[in-house]
């Protein structure tokens, strides 16, 4: 089934889902990358107010606000979602289910080439005239509907307009979420292996399409709300203008109607990796695996029902609000039968604190500050006070910093032998973790208590507010930003450790197909896996988890092949 | 050292105190938490544990022990729920009766516009002052409940009085009411939480607590200006 491609049909217009993976992976990176930069300029200000900022000079209140609302929609769409869905889901799904390739490969390469180009749009929005769209990225109309200007431009500089190539942007980005999201799905209904049941399915996958179907489920809307403010910013439509019968809080609903499946879209896959790891590192099977998966399902339905907890103190009827309040405070009973059922894993385990295991230990502990802040904001009444403050900031970056930082590292250092044929170093490994863990906890918890003291979001220079510039706010901020910065350079150490390695893999001792000795089938397939996967295609007879099975000399058993006497 | 701004609405204190009551439920959930999670960290290292024992953790016998972390998460919730939906109930899903000013507060980029009752005490009559410039102070009694409705202009703001602890968005053709008593006389922030465009950040009103007298007082030389 393999044939010689050319250059391009291998590495560029490639229908591999490794390649396509690996794309998406790379793509992502380069995203944070911009993203990363853009904190570093804004965040700068807001520790040294007016300074000079070192490489990019003084930076004005208009491009902050565009920085501001393009980091936060890079880091989530361009960034998690590509790293965490899109690239681990191309590279893991085929070969963790034991098939060759996706159901619709060429879909699969057009998925990635739209993101590219979306990307491209996004980030071509800043050299327009009037620069990139700045009015948060939430995208609230009126603000996003023509209120950031104050003319009624013609057509075609309405449409060039960073606002709505901002938004065209993201209505591209779906596309080729959407398009992934379909593929993935039918790969895993469709083509799993022989004996591959329902629950023989690795964790990670199951996680990966209860993702993309709460994706699926929630897009629809924002796609439509896109659509309608694209429209009354370039063809003069009122969909969100009350004058003319519209509003605002429309959009709102459809946007946070997406927004908040979209953290459990890109928390599943991660949490999915760090199962595996949990599991293969205490050499014991994951607790009660269907439980998790079906309290995945739970979840998933509950995050679909609890969006307007964002819009608490946005004109909803307060005692809507609190039946909001409600879904999204019980979201935290599955989530701690999930995390407790990881911790449970470790009990009775034999634990070995390789660089994968280190990654989801730390992703464990982090993203309970995380997770447990949200019961503060998901009461309504104190979210009155908390809304849109740093302390909201605080905990979002706790959430989604474990999530797709730690998830994605302990996925990459999991399996990056399979793909690449050679361990990353461990020495490197523990530096980067540690550097990575402290720099973060210098940047964001700090913030929780700017957020308390009633500092609020998305100002550009707090030098106003005498009660936040006093000892010790200013301190706080100066603290937060240098440990951001820190923390983004600490990420070289693994680029280097990266590269080091891929230029160390042609002379180095190979280390086999399953250095980690797991059970599940990428590790049964060639590292790196040919085009195609697999030699044989393999037949599964058990479930992913069954290790230190009592009566038995080695302590896993690999899918593709039967335990003797059971 | 106080961990927030200064205290000063009939209401303020209840959320602060909310904060606190939610800190002892997330407290010991996440210490616990620690706990499972760091013991077998140290108990079970493999040079110590060679071999793992085989617990799937689908048997009841197992099982229990999620569920029990779960009902404890359950009570958690509820209690959280139970409690904070007081002060929700009171601060926002009703007005209280005597009110001693009706006041609209519009959100324009960049400030906030007040709108005072004419000398007929009746918003949205004639009469009404409306005071709209830069920095400019919204002045209100002290221990009286305070009605306003939010509104705005252009965008979508958000009333920020972090000293009464009071957030609430102004939104483009809708009028929120919403109401505050003052306990404390003084001179507060009334920021814009919400982005609003380029100067969001320079949004920036207060609110000026005095006592009966000096309200009034304020208020006739508003009126003899008009």
């Amino acid at each position: 089934m393999t044939h010689e491609l050319s250059f391009w049909r291998k590495y560029f217009f490639s229908e591999d889902h490794k390649v396509i993976g690996m794309q998406y992976i790379i793509t992502g990176l380069i995203m944070a990358a911009v993203g990363g930069w853009l904190a570093y300029v804004f965040r700068y200000q807001l520790a040294y107010p007016g300074a000079s900022i070192p490489l990019y000079g003084e930076l004005g209140p208009a491009q902050f606000n565009s920085f501001i609302t393009n980091h936060g929609m890079i880091m989530v769409l361009w960034v998690a979602m590509p790293l965490l869905l899109s690239g681990l889901g191309n590279l893991l799904i085929p070969l963790m289910i034991g098939t060759d390739d996706m159901a619709f490969p060429t879909v699969n390469m057009i998925s990635i080439w739209i993101f590219i180009l979306s990307g491209i749009i996004l980030i071509a929005a800043f050299f327009v005239p009037g620069g990139a769209f700045g009015g948060g990225w939430t995208l609230y109309p009126p603000l996003s509907a023509g209120g950031y200007r104050n003319t009624n431009p013609e057509f075609f500089t309405a449409l060039f307009s960073g606002t709505s190539l901002f938004i065209l942007a993201v209505a591209l980005e779906i596309v080729a979420m959407l398009m992934g999201g379909i593929n993935f799905l039918v790969t895993v209904i469709n083509k799993r292996a022989p004996g591959m049941t329902a629950f023989r399915i690795p964790l990670i996958i199951w996680f990966i399409c209860i993702a993309s179907l709460d994706f699926m489920f929630s897009v629809a809307p924002l796609v439509a709300g896109a659509v309608m403010l694209l429209f009354d910013n370039i063809l003069g439509t009122g969909f969100y203008d009350p004058a003319r019968g519209g509003d605002p809080i429309l959009f709102q609903h459809l946007f946070w109607f997406f927004g908040h499946p979209e953290v459990y879209v890109i928390l599943l896959p991660s949490i999915g990796a760090v199962a595996e790891v949990v599991s293969v590192f205490s050499r014991k099977p994951l607790f009660a695996y269907n439980t998790i998966v079906k309290l995945a399902l739970v979840s998933a339905v509950l995050a679909v029902i609890v969006w307007a907890h964002h819009q608490f103190i946005s004109g909803i009827d307060p005692r809507m609000a609190t039946f909001f309040s409600v879904g999204t405070i019980i979201i935290s009973i599955p989530f701690a039968g999930i995390f407790l059922s990881y911790m449970a894993t470790l009990w009775g385990g034999s634990i070995r604190f390789t660089m994968p295991m280190i990654w989801a230990l730390g992703m464990i502990g982090t993203f309970l500050i995380g997770g447990l802040t949200g019961l503060f904001l998901g009461s309504n009444a104190w979210d009155m006070f908390a809304h849109d403050t740093y302390f909201i900031v605080a905990h979002f970056h706790y959430t989604l910093i474990p999530v797709s930082l730690y998830g994605f590292f302990t996925a990459c250092y999991y399996w990056f032998p399979k793909f690449f044929g050679i361990m990353l170093s461990t020495a490197l490994g523990k530096l980067h973790f540690w550097l990575t863990f402290v720099f973060f906890t210098g940047f964001a918890f700090p913030l929780f208590f700017f957020g308390l003291k009633g500092a609020q979001r998305r100002v550009y220079d707090f030098s106003a507010f005498s009660e936040l510039m006093e000892d010790p706010y200013v301190l706080i901020n100066q603290v937060s930003t240098i440990c951001a910065i820190l923390l983004m350079l600490s990420q070289f150490i693994w680029i280097y450790s990266v590269v080091a390695a891929l230029r160390k893999r042609k002379s180095s001792d190979p280390i086999g197909d399953n250095p980690w000795n797991a059970n599940t089938l990428e590790w049964q397939a060639p590292s790196p896996p040919p085009h195609g996967n697999f030699e044989t295609a393999p037949e599964v007879f058990h479930g992913p988890y069954e290790y230190s099975v009592p009566g038995h000399e080695t302590d896993f058993h690999p899918q593709n092949k039967p335990i003797p006497n059971s | 050292m106080e961990i927030f701004p200064e205290s000063a609405s009939s209401y303020s204190s209840d959320i602060d105190n909310l904060f606190w009551l939610i800190m002892v439920f997330v407290g010991i959930a996440f210490v616990a938490s620690l706990i499972i999670l760091i013991y077998p960290l140290i108990k079970n290292h493999h040079s110590k544990v060679p071999r793992a024992e085989y617990i799937t953790g689908n048997q009841k016998k197992h099982l229990k022990w999620i569920v029990i972390g779960m009902v404890l998460m359950a009570i958690s919730d509820f209690a959280i729920l139970f409690i904070e939906h007081g002060t929700w109930a009171k601060t926002q899903e009703h007005v209280p009766d005597d009110v001693e000013l009706h006041v609209s507060v519009i959100g324009k980029q960049w400030n906030w516009v007040f709108i005072y009752p004419g000398p007929d005490k009746k918003l949205n009559t004639a009469d009404d002052v409306v005071v709209d410039q830069l920095n400019s102070e919204l002045h209100i009694p002290i221990n009286k409940n305070i009605k306003v409705d939010i509104k705005a202009r252009d965008v979508v703001h958000s009333m920020f009085v972090p000293a009464f602890r009071f957030k609430y968005d102004a939104i483009p053709g809708r009028t929120v009411t919403r109401w505050f008593r003052a306990t404390k006389e003084g001179k507060y922030d009334l920021s814009c939480a919400e982005i609003c465009g380029v100067l969001h950040s320079n949004m920036r009103n207060f609110i000026v607590v005095e006592s009966q007298e000096q309200y009034e007082e304020f208020l006739s030389n508003l009126y003899q200006s008009q």
